[in-house]
């Protein structure tokens, strides 16, 4: 799988637009198309903890706010704790067995929570304490009263009880004299025209006790802080958004972020297209329609060194990843905005309706700038045999290739010659990019309601391929 | 609200504060974000960190948005963010190319089934029980000052600088480098504090000029910075020494340290310093609404969490209104703050939060079916769609 850290020199053009590596793109096969990241609905499909692997359901997830129960990052570097136990004897002298403690610390950093005062605790599983919001009984109560509030104004808009056609006027048109009429109100001893007001003493709107403004505020102090040590950076500070301490020393441990299993689903027909195993240990998936197993995958195998104006000779090394024999068609770039118009006309009106809405088109910054000559004959691509993989005799099959076109082929591995030419104008140093557009039978072997037996598909796909832009200098 | 509602009552909406370099993101009825990160992205094709608010266009902003907000869904809230609510929080003066394109990257791509705006100079106020202040954000790019009176924000009334965490780092840089500058002239040994150094002060990158600030300047007394400004060279605060990594080490003068932060007190020719601005905006309000105004000063935003910064803020009104040009027209005695009960840096979300998890969700938030109908988001000053969109929330 070298394409997994060579350079994308072969693009392939998704039904969306993108252009993609075929290691990045899956293949729906209910809707035969091209799908990739940007074009999937991403899901949400298991919580894990990345360093003990504890797994849970979401709403269990939930209720612990996305973070382990028993792991803790280290609020100095981000690290993962350590428990650590120590052995020593009751401080109060009485008893003279030795107890185990235990404390928190980071192996990478030497962050101790008893750096920050934690007190040591009597199990390795530890009852740490938590830091809890201040003013929560005051938030609390804010809370309730805009819920009210809220809650009487969805009730009047609900009725349509507007006392008069005036205060209508007055609400909507707030922002322009909702101020005068207010201070005009006040003064002639009205309450409050807006909805629900507080003066308006309803008996069940909860009582708050707003904040109430200072004289002084807290000056800056004396001594102005110098030892860089203890102040804290802003992703440290960040990390604990309720916290957010200033100093070393108020640091505070905090419990492991999850980390998700993401399923994949196809936005149109919404089948999976990738769905992994539950088990956060388990590197293997449930479905996994990547299009690798699925499309031709196109290679650079060999090239001519490149000249401006001058045709050379590239050689691509086409594989069939499937079980099936297909035969492959070249021919110039498609626009895929007319195929796509073809394909949605062939969609009854009905089906139409509960197709989601288009994405936007992503932004391409690619500039075709070589033309290329195409072979005019299909070129036959047997099925793939992992048995034949390891026979080097068995090359039994006799196809009659053009040899100016198939320049070699083995089992379901074939080498096509093209021909590229890069446009005059073309600057040394930039990169050359051609295009052409591949058709390609794909054998459709999963049973639906309507069709019990395999499908045969033609499907046309858009490649790009860009060769290092070197070359091009050296021959300049 | 108790810990079980969270399992009992549905989805909670994600409550969103975009901010110029900090993002805030959590759920609606809870107290603190989840997380407050960088708003930036890598991009995937030059694999370099860009900021989402240096969008070149609309397109462009799309795909920054999608990839941001991707990180914020399934690195942090950890759910789907199909058939969600979510509240966004927005300056009443974010561009309408923003909140669009916001819009079309929730509805379109992620698919969310409600958007709702909140505005958030109105909103911090539900954080502190409050109708009516004057609130100012002093945010990374700008400040914002705008006046709220018994729920209805006086939009005439709005100022706005370019004073900010953006200005005063660009004069933490231009400071260093100077002091720099004036020591290699000396000739090196000038000076016991400083010695040349190997280093060129305007390829340090941001986040270490952002750091350097975070962890060694302050915001000085008002008598200092005076000083300062007429030219008096106080006592310097000691220096500090930044370690760059390694071995390298910055040295920070103090002066360095102590000055930075007076580019947003600085009163030059245009009058526009923070506490010019508060006053310029109290004095386009009414007169019956100045003393309250004056009296329940809100001040948000991380800028603000420099130490001692609201206190230099309140004695620079103090001293300032009894300049020749305000004392004839203002007729304010006294200016008073509110402490607020979460972080200055996180106030705006609270109040996000607040309203998220209320029916003000269900009876002003833009549905997917409305916005598929609509097409477009319906925008605030927009009167035509005002009956369909009353984000203005009236508080009082
Ligand atoms: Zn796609
Ligand atoms: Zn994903
Ligand atoms: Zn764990
Ligand atoms: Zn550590
Ligand atoms: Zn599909």
């Amino acid at each position: 799988m070298s394409y997994l850290i060579q350079k994308e020199y072969v693009k392939y053009e998704c039904t969306c637009g993108s252009l993609k590596p075929i290691s990045k793109l899956y293949f729906c096969r209910h809707c035969l198309e091209l799908r990739c990241g940007y074009c999937v609905c991403h899901e949400v499909d298991s919580h894990y903890c990345s360093n003990c692997m504890e797994h849970l359901p979401s709403a269990e997830a939930k209720f612990r706010k996305n973070r382990c129960n028993t792991c803790f990052d280290c609020p100095n570097c981000f690290h993962t704790l350590s428990v650590r136990a120590t052995t020593r004897s009751a401080e109060d002298g009485n008893t003279k067995t030795p107890t185990k403690h235990y404390y928190l610390a980071c192996f990478f950093c030497r962050w101790t929570s008893r750096d920050v005062g934690i007190p040591d605790q009597t199990t390795g599983t530890g009852n740490w304490p938590v830091k809890e919001l201040p003013f929560q009984e005051t938030l609390n109560s804010y809370l309730e009263y805009y819920k009210v509030l809220a809650m009487r104004e969805r009730n009047l808009k609900e009725k349509k009880t507007y006392s008069s056609p005036l205060i209508r006027g007055y609400s909507s048109f707030s922002e322009k004299f909702g101020l005068t009429s207010m201070i005009a109100r006040k003064r002639a001893g009205l309450p409050p025209l807006s909805l629900g007001g507080k003066e308006n003493t309803q008996s069940s709107l909860p009582k708050i006790v707003p904040s109430v403004a200072v004289d002084d505020v807290e000056p800056l102090p004396d001594t102005y802080f110098t030892d860089l040590t203890k102040i804290t950076t802003l992703s440290q500070r960040h990390s604990y958004p309720m916290l957010q301490a200033e100093t070393i020393t108020s640091l505070h441990p905090q419990h492991r972020h999850f980390y998700i299993k993401c399923s994949l689903r196809c936005r149109r027909c919404e089948h999976n297209v990738s769905k992994p195993e539950y088990n956060p240990g388990s590197i293997k998936f449930k479905i996994q329609l990547a299009a690798y197993y699925h499309m031709p995958e196109v290679r650079i195998m060999t090239f001519e060194p490149l000249k401006i104006g001058k045709p050379s000779e590239i050689i691509l090394k086409i594989t069939n990843p499937t079980q099936h024999l297909t035969s492959l068609q070249f021919g110039s770039l498609i626009n895929s905005e007319e195929r796509k118009n073809l394909k949605t006309e062939e969609i009854s009106e009905t089906k139409k309706e509960k197709l989601p809405l288009e994405l936007p088109r992503p932004i391409r910054n690619l500039q075709i700038n070589t033309d290329v000559e195409l072979p005019q004959c299909s070129v036959i691509l047997p099925p793939r045999d992992d048995a034949a993989e390891y026979d080097d005799s068995a090359d039994t099959h006799n196809f009659q290739d053009d040899t100016k076109v198939v320049v070699w082929r083995k089992g379901n591995k074939v080498a096509v010659k093209m021909k590229i030419t890069p446009q005059n104008g073309m600057e040394g140093g930039e990169e050359s990019i051609f295009g052409f557009s591949m058709e390609y039978g794909y054998v459709n072997t999963m049973p639906t309601l309507e069709q019990k037996q395999p499908l045969r598909a033609e499907i046309q796909v858009n490649l790009f391929i860009s060769r290092a832009t070197y070359h091009l200098r050296r021959i300049n | 609200m108790s810990i079980y509602d969270g399992l009992t009552a549905g989805k909670p909406a994600v409550v969103v504060d975009f901010g110029a370099r900090y993002t805030k993101f959590g759920f609606a009825g809870e107290f603190s974000p989840r997380c407050i990160i960088p708003t930036q992205v890598i991009c995937p094709s030059s694999r370099k960190l860009r900021w989402v608010f240096d969008y070149e266009d609309e397109a462009d902003l799309y795909a920054l948005l999608v990839t941001f907000i991707h990180k914020l869904y399934f690195r942090h809230a950890l759910v789907s963010p199909k058939d969600r609510d979510v509240v966004v929080i927005e300056s009443i003066l974010s561009p309408t190319k923003f909140r669009d394109t916001v819009a079309k990257v929730l509805f379109l791509h992620y698919e969310v089934s409600s958007l709702l705006y909140l505005p958030s100079h109105l909103i911090v106020l539900a954080g502190l029980g409050l109708s009516t202040a004057l609130v100012v954000d002093v945010g990374y790019s700008e400040s914002q000052v705008i006046p709220v009176y018994e729920g209805v924000p006086i939009l005439n009334a709005w100022q706005a600088q370019p004073i900010g965490s953006k200005a005063v780092e660009e004069r933490l840089r231009k400071n260093l480098k100077e002091a720099y500058e004036e020591i290699k002239n000396a000739g090196g040994d000038a000076s016991r504090v400083l010695k040349p150094i190997d280093l060129d002060l305007e390829t340090l990158p941001d986040h270490v000029i952002e750091d350097i600030k975070v962890r060694t300047c302050f915001v000085t007394t008002y008598e200092r910075g005076k000083a300062m400004a007429d030219g008096i060279r106080p006592p310097q605060p000691p220096f500090a020494d930044y370690r760059l990594g390694g071995y390298s080490v910055l040295r920070i003068p103090g002066e360095v340290r102590e000055a930075t932060y007076e580019v947003v007190f600085e009163r030059d020719n245009e009058q526009s310093s923070l506490a010019n601005l508060i006053l310029e905006s109290i004095l386009k309000c009414g007169i019956d609404t100045r003393r309250a105004l004056a009296e329940n000063l809100v001040i948000v935003g991380g800028t603000s969490m420099a130490p001692g910064f609201k206190s230099r803020l309140i004695s620079e009104l103090r001293r300032l209104v009894k300049d020749n040009f305000y004392k004839p027209k203002l007729y304010i005695s006294n200016f008073k703050m509110h402490v607020p009960l979460v972080k200055e840096n996180v106030a705006s979300w609270l109040g996000g939060s607040i309203f998220g998890a209320t029916d003000m969700l269900p009876l002003r938030a833009l549905t997917k079916e409305k916005y598929f109908t609509l097409k477009t988001v319906p925008d605030w000053c927009n009167l035509a769609t005002n009956e369909l969109y009353l984000s203005k929330l009236t508080l009082s």
